[in-house]
């Protein structure tokens, strides 16, 4: 009756895509200082560039002339659906293709948007970032090459070739947490590096950090290429499991989502933001479970999640605001020395 | 008398607010190797020369020049992480630390251009450990020698007035820098951490370092001085000996002034 | 010849009523308070929808009325936000990152309490409260100008906005405590010093802001033709932008955005569409391109926690 492998896969796959998101945020905004609220824009976008790439190439590259069957028409649609199944190396090489493209693109708009927000406060800095994730997605919207606010349907899933369902979700979970790790790998090094301990001064005392040589603009604007550049994968990661996408679904409150994940793993703290994730994540897809058993209720169960999460931000702020997860300290080889000389002080 | 070479020169230095103006025409020489005071009553511009020399300001008029050993250049209009990289540190009133790292991390901090700064090189440990270790041994030598090694692992949040004022000071040994801007270090700390704080002033100037200092609480910084500077209004009012100055009855009637308003 | 006709200019007025009752609120509680609070798009939305609930659920079509409980409502709102959430952040020495955010924790729990709070009404009345249509009210009149029509709206939005600037003139300038206010705005720890009751100050200044914007919102109920829970939300960018052109701090100068502002989304945009054919659709973009050129040319130097500085590309560009 409970589809228990069904529930851990369609977890772990969120949980996978979230906690890259969440991860990225937490760099830019926990570790750096870079109050970013235009998460969901980042994300969008890579989706976006991934579904469009992967549909208008697949075809292509089969050998249908795209002017005359768009990705849109039922007849494209169909077509994509069937060709996807019988194509292994364009449906794997599309994705890898997408995420090469999608990590790109997002992490070079983020670099550049951060020229206008690098000389002012965090509050202008979030401010426009969430209203550039919002203006995006009424443009798409309008869009018609990028699907109109249908959206783009039918992007071939990278193992629609594999007959077995279940294996197929579990191959695409092996790659969604195999980019989950790199992307913990990376941010880890990251972290655990002189870098990383000079975003965590620029994010203390921004002008102090410049009266010690250190370039603030161009930290930031690195820090946002980054951490947009993996949004912009999770984005790819999202399109291709849902295999459809459209503009609803990046809204502000993905990025408040994501916001709430670092904040209640712990700001700062790499480990927690997985925590995090994992824990929204998981109460996200039980009540997706639970609501179609629970019947018509006068409130939708919606409003409460939704209530549940601005009310989990506050709350954790007010009452425990370094989260589940205190920051962490900043492993580098400096403190082997400082180890040998506190011993060599007590012993010699 | 032999000429000594100046390493900081501020060559007619103007800087307006709006309508406010903060410098008009001032000029200061700190010799290489002196410790050099700049005082003057509040809003005298003692804070907007700082600024202006390390970079936060761009002046109206005038030039701010550096002579670092043979290298002559013009500093004014850079910006403040580039006036650093030249060997400029400058300290604040309150002391700027990064309150999130321990002492030992704000010390490592300090050095320019560390190789794992660069985001593909910090990816990469083995690129960067051997330069992070030899900075580390640097840095605790520099905590043992100024007696802070107890608080190497010590968040800098956790620090009393005193010795933040003392990291902030020694930190910038940890980099080539010569010149040092201290801004007001004798402020809110009581007296033996301020004397002690100039006395130390004083041991590095004998190993080669020179210093600017702007002070406020005058009857300690005169007794480490070589040379004072009187800012008044925005304008340079005297200059000379400390005794020189003290007795200078325009400086007093400044002073004075400020007391009365 | 300029396309410029009765209805932009009319539609332009209004808007930048609008925004000037929206937005220099905005400014205000920022200056005073330095809380760059988002959850004040819902004080604009509890405001239309005191005056949706009485119309759809009692009949009510006095907007006196709406706009006394929109008043009540809003400003409640506001210093609850204040002394649950904002004070004891900032008393505990939070940075403005962190209240800000708390502030956006805020704003979406108060859309979702406003989404179940139109359902249970739904429940309770049959009427859809998710999509109101624009309301008539009996108590404001409608004037004929010659061949000119002013709605009741107009006149309505046209004396709140007059009223909210002789009332913030008279009061910031000539009363006690809207000195005070000044002042804490001005320099918050001479304030302090000199004996001015800072919490005291700040509860006013958000029942003030709260109250006008709640006010705004209740007109805005016999300007627009749908009324949903995220009304605020949908004109945040602009409201935001302008308080953003006054830099936070200038009340005169938001006033003077939510001019440009208005001008820009209606005039500027209906000149756009008849010379380029540009969609009327894409106002939006240019609020955001506007705001995009102020923050790159006009950088709100040390405003809202940036560099007190201009970070230079060349060297002695920028003075």
């Amino acid at each position: 009756m409970i589809d228990v492998v069904g529930f851990l896969i369609s977890w772990l796959t969120f949980l996978g895509i979230y906690g890259i998101l969440a991860v990225s945020l937490n760099f830019e905004s926990g570790t750096s200082g870079v109050t970013n609220f235009g998460k969901v824009f980042f994300y969008g976008l890579g989706a976006y560039i991934g579904a469009a790439l992967t549909v208008y190439l697949f075809l292509l590259l089969s050998g249908v002339d795209t002017s005359k069957v768009s990705p849109f028409d039922i007849e494209g649609i169909v077509l994509l659906g069937e060709l996807a199944t019988k194509n292994p190396i364009l449906d794997i090489g599309l994705l890898v293709a997408s995420l090469v493209l999608a990590f790109l693109v997002a992490g070079i708009v983020g670099y550049l948007l951060s020229y206008p927000i690098i000389r002012v406060g965090p509050a202008f800095v979030g401010f426009t970032l969430l209203s550039t994730g919002e203006l995006f997605r009424i443009f798409v919207q309008h869009y018609e090459p990028l699907g109109g606010s249908k959206g783009i349907m039918s992007i071939p899933h990278p193992f629609a070739w594999v007959p077995n369902p279940t294996l197929r979700a579990l191959l695409y979970l092996f790659i969604v947490l195999g980019l989950l790790a790199l992307t913990y790998f990376v941010f880890r090094r990251l972290y655990n590096s002189p870098l990383g301990r000079t975003l965590r001064a620029v994010r203390d005392d921004e002008i102090a950090a410049l009266c010690l040589g250190k370039h603030v603009p161009r930290l930031k604007a690195m820090v946002l290429f980054i951490g947009s550049g993996f949004a912009g994968m999770a984005g790819v990661l999202l399109a291709f499991y849902y295999s459809s996408i459209n503009p609803d679904i990046f809204v502000p409150a993905v990025t408040f989502n994501v916001w709430a994940m670092i904040i209640l793993g712990g700001m700062g703290n790499l480990e927690g933001s997985l925590l995090g994730a994992a824990i929204f994540t998981l109460f996200d897809r039980l009540l997706a479970f639970v609501t179609p058993q629970l019947g018509i209720t006068i409130i939708s169960p919606d409003y409460i999640r939704g209530f549940l999460v601005g009310f989990l931000i506050v709350a954790v702020l007010l009452f425990r605001p370094q989260g589940i997860l205190k920051e962490g300290k900043i492993e580098t080889p400096a403190w082997k020395v400082y180890e040998e000389e506190v011993k060599g002080e007590k012993s010699g | 008398m032999r000429k000594v070479a100046n390493i900081l020169e501020v060559n007619s230095v103007t800087k307006t607010f709006g309508g406010i103006v903060a410098l008009q025409d001032v000029s200061i020489n700190v010799p290489e190797r002196g410790v050099v005071g700049l005082i003057g009553p509040n809003g005298s511009g003692k804070t907007t020369l700082f600024n202006v020399v390390s970079g936060f300001y761009v002046p109206d008029k005038g030039e701010v020049w550096y002579h670092n050993g043979g290298n002559s250049e013009r500093i004014d209009g850079l910006n403040p992480n580039e006036v650093f990289a030249k060997g400029i540190v400058r300290t604040f009133q309150i002391p700027r630390l990064f309150k999130s790292l321990t002492v030992l991390e704000n010390l490592l901090l300090t050095p320019y251009g560390q190789k794992g700064e660069h985001p593909l090189k910090a990816i990469n440990p083995e690129t960067w450990q051997e330069e992070e270790k030899a900075l580390a041994k640097k840095a605790m030598e520099l905590l043992k020698r100024f007696g802070l090694l107890e608080y190497a692992n010590v968040r800098v949040s956790e620090l009393s007035g005193a010795h933040m004022k003392l990291v902030e000071t020694i930190r910038g040994l940890m980099t080539p820098a010569r010149l040092f801007l201290l801004d007001e270090p004798a402020a809110g700390v009581e007296a033996t951490a301020a004397h002690n704080l100039f006395r130390l002033v004083r041991e590095l100037n004998a190993k080669g370092y020179t210093f600017l200092i702007v002070e406020h609480r005058i009857e300690v910084l005169m007794q480490y001085v070589d040379y004072v500077y009187v800012l008044h209004n925005g304008q340079l009012l005297a200059e000379g000996k400390p005794d020189e100055v003290v007795s200078d009855k325009r400086v007093i009637e400044a002073y004075i002034g400020e007391a009365n308003a | 010849m300029l396309p410029l006709d009765q209805n932009t200019i009319i539609n332009f007025l209004f808007y930048s009523f609008f925004y000037l009752l929206f937005a220099v609120p905005l400014t205000l509680s920022y200056r005073t308070t330095r809380v760059l609070n988002f959850a004040h798009a819902n004080f604009i939305t509890y405001g239309a929808y005191v005056a949706v609930f009485l119309n759809g659920l009692l009949g009510n079509q006095s907007l006196l009325l709406s706009c006394l409980l929109a008043f009540l409502v809003s400003g409640t709102l506001a210093v609850a936000s204040h002394i649950f959430v904002f004070k004891p952040l900032s008393d505990r020495g939070a940075s403005m990152s962190l209240i800000m955010i708390a502030s956006m924790g805020l704003w979406i729990m108060y859309n979702y309490v406003l989404y179940m709070l139109a359902d249970i009404a739904h429940a309770l009345s049959g009427v859809n409260f998710v999509s109101y249509g624009r309301i008539l009210y009996n108590d404001v009149p409608e004037i004929m100008i010659g061949s000119l029509r002013l709605s009741g709206g107009f006149i309505a939005v046209s004396v709140a906005a007059v009223g909210m600037v002789v009332f913030l003139s008279f009061f910031l300038n000539k009363t006690l405590l809207g000195k005070a206010m000044r002042a804490v705005a001005d320099n918050p720890v001479l304030a302090e010093i000199s004996g001015i009751p800072r919490n005291k100050v700040i509860t006013v200044t958000w029942v003030i802001t709260g109250g006008i914007v709640g006010i705004a919102g209740a007109i805005w109920t016999s300007f627009s033709g749908t009324v949903t829970p995220t009304t605020g939300d949908a004109m945040i960018l602009q409201v935001f932008t302008v308080a953003f052109i006054g830099g936070l701090v200038s009340l005169v100068k938001t006033g003077i955005g939510a001019f440009v502002i208005a001008l820009i989304e209606n005039v500027g945009i209906s000149f756009l569409n008849a010379w380029f054919g540009v969609p009327t659709s894409f106002r939006t973009f240019l609020t955001f391109v506007t705001l995009l050129v102020i923050l790159i040319a006009f950088p709100p130097l040390g405003a809202a926690g940036g560099l007190p500085f201009r970070y230079r590309r060349k060297r002695g560009e920028a003075r």
